[in-house]
């Protein structure tokens, strides 16, 4: 019973903060990626423009960010079942956007303004010996140009 | 040429259902599967271990009791339900005696009840007689039935001990201990496999399971029947049904109901089985007034009660 | 020391290719840290702790791999790769690697 009473009192407080965390997270991701819509991305091999092209770095960021009880208790219920696992969909949406605008961070920092050949590394951190997912951590990083493409 | 990076619509990876809805249909649905599959599991057990063997009870029952004699010494079948309380058999060898003379003496009755109820010739009883002060008996897989002091103490005719004993009697011929067990264990299994246990833990889950499983209760239904059973047994040993009054009354009197709702407790109350018993004997008082039967109670020998309630 | 993840440096050419350089570290975090993530995962979000460690972490597999270049008198890594890995429970593997060469 008190078992019972403890689990539905996780439930509830992972529900609410959990969706509050999340929707500020939202809001947070689509301000800063309009700050930062200058610093041009894309997932292609090659500089930009050659001989324009003055400088290049490294550049990366990365976060870490761990699901709510509620969410690790659905997506429990969902193993059952089969099919989508929306609750760990927005997570890791969430951490690979916030991962490539903290590399864009990184890049300005820098004073680069374009990335190309962007590469995502998605990695679980498994906390004792479950293989169930507790966070996920996205690496995103890629190389930084200071590149004249849009003088 | 020419670099952009547009801006891109939301929503697209991430799905609008609400978490909310999704929870509840998820956990309804699974809940619902799980009760669904304990009920179908729970029925079709108790269906199927009818059928087993009672050989097959009687050599479970052996080789349960022979992995814990390996283990421990003393009493197995002792051992089996009381793991704690195995080791106090500080008793002298005037207690030992006692106990070797009413077990005799308790399987001598049993003898004449089972024969009495018609028990089949397949079916045998083991009374196993426990000198503990706790008011309850019960049978076990392969006939085993236990009996303790302090049921024996609250009673005073071999009458109600008659009823006692038919009652265990009609659970081991009715089949009931194989069917809770069968049932417990599917219970056990169905419930390891949702929390997701897995292979490794799963067959120690069942041993740990066992003992608990051996003294797990039966359902009312299994109880109201033997009550029928041992009540037509005393009537076919006796010619009449006194003990079953005496014994409901005393466990009435001695609190044995626990006070529960007869719905949370699986032994009906007793105040019903008395009231069921009476429309079942359509009151064997008046039987007894009206025609010329023999109602007398036989009482038990002396030896049987315990030195201390004397 | 330049360090890209692309095959080229815009205007530059190399000379010599070196071969593969690499750099490692395994790290695993403190309890401090294991309890607080503990508490984040009934509420959720980022686990700054986590991130940190991990920042530095891939910090100095790639200051590794620097030096494995410089001591085979490499001035560029190109074509750099990471590659996390938890080899046990509480413990993470960080690798980076990439080709040493020679700019003009």
């Amino acid at each position: 019973m008190y078992d019972l009473i403890i689990l539905f009192t996780l439930l509830f407080l992972g529900y609410i903060f959990g969706q509050m965390a999340e929707k500020k997270h939202f809001r947070s991701l689509i301000k800063r990626e309009e700050e930062y819509r200058e610093i041009l991305t894309f997932a292609k091999r090659f500089p930009l423009n050659n001989n324009a092209d003055q400088k290049a770095e490294l550049v990366g960021g990365n976060v870490v960010i761990s699901v709510d009880y509620f969410k690790r208790f659905v997506a429990t219920l969902r193993n059952l079942v089969g099919g989508r696992v929306t609750t760990y969909e927005s997570l890791l949406e969430r951490a690979r956007r916030e991962a490539i605008l903290r590399m864009k961070e990184d890049a300005k920092q820098k004073g680069l303004n374009a990335i190309v050949n962007l590469k995502l590394e998605t990695s679980s951190i498994t906390k004792g010996s479950t293989s169930q997912v507790g966070a996920v951590e996205v690496y995103a990083y890629g190389t930084g140009l200071l590149s004249s493409h849009s003088l | 040429m020419d670099f952009k990076n547009p801006k891109i619509p939301e929503g697209i990876n991430v799905s609008d259902e609400h978490p909310l809805k999704n929870f509840l249909y998820l956990f309804l649905g699974v809940v619902g599967v799980i009760f669904l599959v304990l009920l179908i599991l729970f029925f079709s057990i108790g269906f199927i271990a009818k059928w087993i063997p009672f050989e097959k009870e009687v050599e479970w029952a052996q080789s349960i009791g022979a992995s814990v004699e390996r283990n421990n010494k003393g009493d197995l079948l002792q051992d089996l339900v009381f793991p704690n309380e195995a080791e106090t058999s500080n008793n002298s060898i005037e207690d030992k005696l006692r106990a070797e003379k009413i077990t005799a003496y308790l399987q001598n009755l049993s003898d004449k009840l089972s024969v009495a109820q018609k028990l089949p010739d397949s079916m045998k009883i083991t009374i196993h007689y426990i000198d503990k002060p706790v008011i309850n008996a019960f049978a076990i897989i392969g006939g085993h039935v236990f009996i303790y002091q302090g049921l024996i103490d609250v009673i005073n005719s071999e009458n109600a001990l008659s009823m006692i004993l038919a009652h265990e009697i009609a659970h081991v011929k009715n089949r009931h201990p194989i069917v809770a067990l069968g049932r417990g264990l599917g219970l056990g299994v169905v419930l390891s496999l949702v929390t997701g246990v897995g292979v490794d833990g799963f067959s120690t889950s069942i041993a740990s399971h066992i003992n608990l499983l051996t003294s797990l209760a039966f359902s009312r239904e299994q109880e109201t029947q033997s009550d029928i059973d041992a009540y037509n047994t005393l009537l076919e040993y006796y010619g009449h049904g006194f003990g079953a009054i005496e014994l409901f009354s005393v466990l009435l009197n001695s609190n044995q109901s626990s006070g529960l709702p007869e719905l949370l407790n699986s032994h009906p109350l007793s105040e019903n089985r008395i009231e069921r018993l009476n429309k079942l004997g359509t009151s064997i008082v008046d039987k007894c007034t009206d025609t010329k039967l023999d109602c007398s109670v036989t009482p038990l020998p002396s030896f049987i009660k315990s030195p201390a309630s004397k | 020391m330049i360090v890209t993840n692309i095959e080229i440096i815009p205007g530059r050419r190399v000379i010599k290719h070196l071969g593969m350089v690499q750099g490692n570290t395994v790290r695993s975090k403190h309890v401090g840290r294991d309890l607080m993530a503990g508490f984040k995962n009934i509420f959720g979000g980022e686990l700054v702790g986590y991130t940190e460690l991990l920042t530095e972490s891939r910090e100095e597999a790639v200051d590794r791999m620097k030096q494995q270049a410089q001591a085979i008198g490499a001035n560029a890594i190109l074509n750099v790769r990471f590659s996390t890995s938890s080899v046990a429970a509480g413990a993470a593997e960080l690798f980076a690697y990439g080709t040493a060469v020679i700019l003009e």
